[in-house]
């Protein structure tokens, strides 16, 4: 891989609109690199939960538990990408699926920045300091939202307001694949565990 | 058969052996514990254990019937209010029966009590009792005479109708009394020393929820009237403190301060600086069995800014320090030594805790572990602003369970008192408590800045002469080859 796939991310996030047509229809965006990304993202998610100063830190340390953070970030990232996929195929947009996964993955890039060495900052931080803590984090989180709603926007060459009523059924697709994946799962163990009974109760008779 | 029933034989002695080798040690039959940051109940070692309980006919003045309250004077003398016997029965703390008061005389005549609530005892030995039925409150001296009856109030702001039914009573050093009436809503009733009616203090601001409101909107102006109205709930006891303020508990399911500590012009100063409000119980159940809020029907003030009120539903004691931190909560509702049935007052004779139960007709006493009192006095130590002397004790404390955030708390405080901030901040950390910790954090961190002021600007300035020279070498040496080409050419 070049060097200018790990410099485009810095493009895209800065200028939304020209970096995601580049890569839409220059094909200069990389699925690999929007993994990478995510796996930074996901890396300071667990260090800062950890490792976030006591002041701005109100997790239970008995809680903490690392896979449960990763499975919590990378779950929903898939998730999203999928009902976002699913609705918009059906509402006429043309986006790919692995548009979908790059555009996600690079706007969580201000995320996977800003994250990191924030978490260090608050462990020198006192009470009144930590309104920046707060105010940093937040406007990380609204770059990330902005960069999501221009990025989907562009891939499937919607409209302002079509974008935002396609994001917004996509959480209720969200729901719906939750729904029937808990069903799916709740039924597949009956049926686990009526086989099981049927083969014990055999063994036991024979 | 004979081998059957030797085995029979011996499988009886076994049963009846291990029956007797039961361990023999000091079991409470309650739990002990306090709140944690995370609202976990943290069991505790027991600051109590039950020493004995106490029956009028242990004393020799026969049973208590429905007894209704009690009072210990500082220098150890015991009052119990027999109410179903209507008489006063008067202890040494040796609990030697002195004197018992079930008659006085009025005005020539004989008088007795009636269903009397509350007892409150002076420093001058001067015995007030609510006497509820009667209507009135009498004052008598130790020794049972009549000294001034107050009756009912006439003033303005009385209704015509007004019964006046003392229940509890609490006098301050300036001999005003401080009454709690059945019926009144408006706060606790004030008398002048002379038995007049001054007014009301410490009124209970009503509440109403969020969906009683609603409810209010919609209902129609017929149903409004049928409706219950939004009168605040009644006090249920009162105590004084040394300093004279008056500490008050009243039983509301939906306040979250349920206990007041009124200054002298009737406003609530307790400091509720704990982790949750000082209510008793703050995890219990919504609905079902043994559910809802503790209900606080006494309180009394122990000394070194504690105070310990009596949950009558649960049957639990909770002693709080002064800055509203539940130190410790223990006891429950049972039949064996140290639960209660009604418990109704509770007091201090000397160290130990004493609480009188109405069903059980008895006085349950209580004798203070060494956890217990190492609490006691590293909270008065600190109280009294002792710092080093609270952080042995403390230290004691965490010896014994160190699961006991309060110490941490403590043991921090007094590390910060002595500007010992880096070692304040583990403490604070332990004890999770952020505001302290951004003091201390506060001060180490302007306390490294200073130390290494010196050598952080020197770095910094080196970096910036380094720099700066970097820079004019490397454009003097672009200048020269641009020299050396012209030339060149």
């Amino acid at each position: 891989m070049k060097l200018e796939h790990y410099k485009f991310p810095f493009h895209v996030i800065l200028h939304p609109f020209d970096g995601f047509w580049d890569m839409k229809y220059e094909g200069k965006g990389k699925a690999r690199v929007a993994l990478i990304i995510l796996a930074i993202f996901v890396l300071n998610i667990v260090l800062q939960r950890q490792f976030a100063g006591f002041l701005v830190n109100f997790n239970d340390p008995r809680e903490l538990n690392s896979l449960d953070d990763i499975q919590f970030t990378v779950l929903p990232f898939f998730l999203f990408c999928v009902a976002n996929w699913s609705i918009t195929t059906l509402m006429e947009g043309e986006g790919k699926f692995k548009e979908i996964v790059m555009v996600t993955g690079y706007a969580l890039l201000p995320l996977a920045l800003i994250n990191l060495p924030l978490t260090f900052i608050s462990r020198f931080m006192t009470m009144e300091e930590t309104s920046f803590y707060y105010l940093l984090n937040s406007f990380a989180v609204i770059w990330f939202f902005y960069l999501l709603f221009v990025g989907i926007m562009t891939v499937h060459q919607y409209t302002a307001t079509r974008t935002i009523v396609t994001l917004l059924l996509s959480v209720i697709a969200m729901g719906i694949v939750v729904f029937l994946g808990s069903l799916m799962i709740s039924m597949g163990m009956q049926i686990y565990y009526f086989v099981l009974n049927i083969y014990r109760e055999l063994i036991f008779r024979m | 058969m004979k081998f059957i029933r030797i085995l029979l034989m011996m499988m009886v002695i076994s049963l009846i052996t291990s029956v007797v080798v039961v361990p023999v040690s000091a079991q409470t039959p309650y739990e002990a514990y306090t709140y944690n940051y995370y609202r976990d109940s943290v069991p505790l070692p027991a600051p109590y254990l039950p020493d004995r309980f106490v029956l009028g006919n242990d004393l020799g003045v026969g049973n208590f019937k429905d007894p209704n309250d009690m009072y210990v004077t500082e220098d150890g003398f015991i009052y119990i209010l027999d109410s179903g016997n209507s008489r006063i029965v008067i202890l040494d703390s040796d609990w030697k029966v002195i004197r018992i008061i079930s008659t006085f005389d009025n005005a020539g005549s004989s008088d007795t009590f009636k269903n009397p609530g509350g007892i409150f005892v002076t420093e001058e030995k001067m015995i007030y009792v609510a006497d509820t039925d009667n209507n009135r409150i009498i004052v008598l001296t130790n020794e049972g005479e009549l000294v001034k009856i107050v009756e009912k109030p006439q003033s303005d702001i009385l209704a015509s109708n007004f019964t006046f039914n003392p229940s509890k009573v609490a006098v301050d050093k300036a001999n005003r009394i401080f009454v709690v009436a059945r019926g009144v809503y408006e706060g606790l009733m004030q008398f002048d020393e002379k038995g007049s009616f001054i007014g009301y203090v410490g009124t209970i601001n009503v509440t109403q929820s969020f969906a009683d409101k609603i409810w209010l909107r919609l209902a129609t102006d017929a149903q409004r009237e049928r409706m219950q109205l939004y009168i605040p709930t009644e006090f249920a006891s009162v105590d004084i403190d040394a300093k004279g303020f008056v500490y008050s508990t009243n039983v509301d399911m939906n306040s979250e301060t349920p206990i007041k500590r009124l200054n002298p012009s009737g406003q609530d100063v307790l400091k509720r600086f704990g982790y949750y409000p000082v209510m008793g119980d703050v995890r219990f159940r919504a609905f079902g069995n043994n559910s809802g809020p503790s209900k606080l029907t006494d309180i009394k003030v122990i000394g070194g800014g504690m105070y310990t009120v009596l949950d009558s539903y649960r049957g639990r004691l909770f002693t709080y320090n002064d800055e509203g931190d539940l130190l410790y909560a223990f006891g429950g509702r049972g039949t064996q030594l140290g639960l209660f049935n009604t418990p109704v007052a509770v007091e201090m004779v000397g160290d130990k805790l004493v609480v009188l139960d109405r069903g059980k007709n008895s006085i349950i006493v209580y004798t203070p572990t060494l956890f217990g009192n190492s609490v006691h006095s590293a909270t008065s130590l600190h109280y009294d602003g002792n710092g080093a002397d609270a952080v042995e004790q403390w230290r004691e404390v965490l010896r014994m369970n160190s699961n006991y955030d309060f110490a941490y708390l403590g043991i921090g405080k007094s590390l910060l008192m002595e500007k010992k901030n880096k070692e304040a901040m583990e403490y604070f950390k332990l004890g999770i408590h952020r505001q302290y910790y951004t003091i201390a954090f506060k001060r180490y961190r302007r306390e490294v800045m200073q130390e290494h002021f010196g050598t952080f600007m020197t770095t910094m300035l080196t970096l910036v002469i380094v720099f700066v020279s970097l820079r004019l070498v490397s454009r003097w040496r672009l200048r020269r080859n641009e020299n050396r080409e012209t030339r060149a050419l």
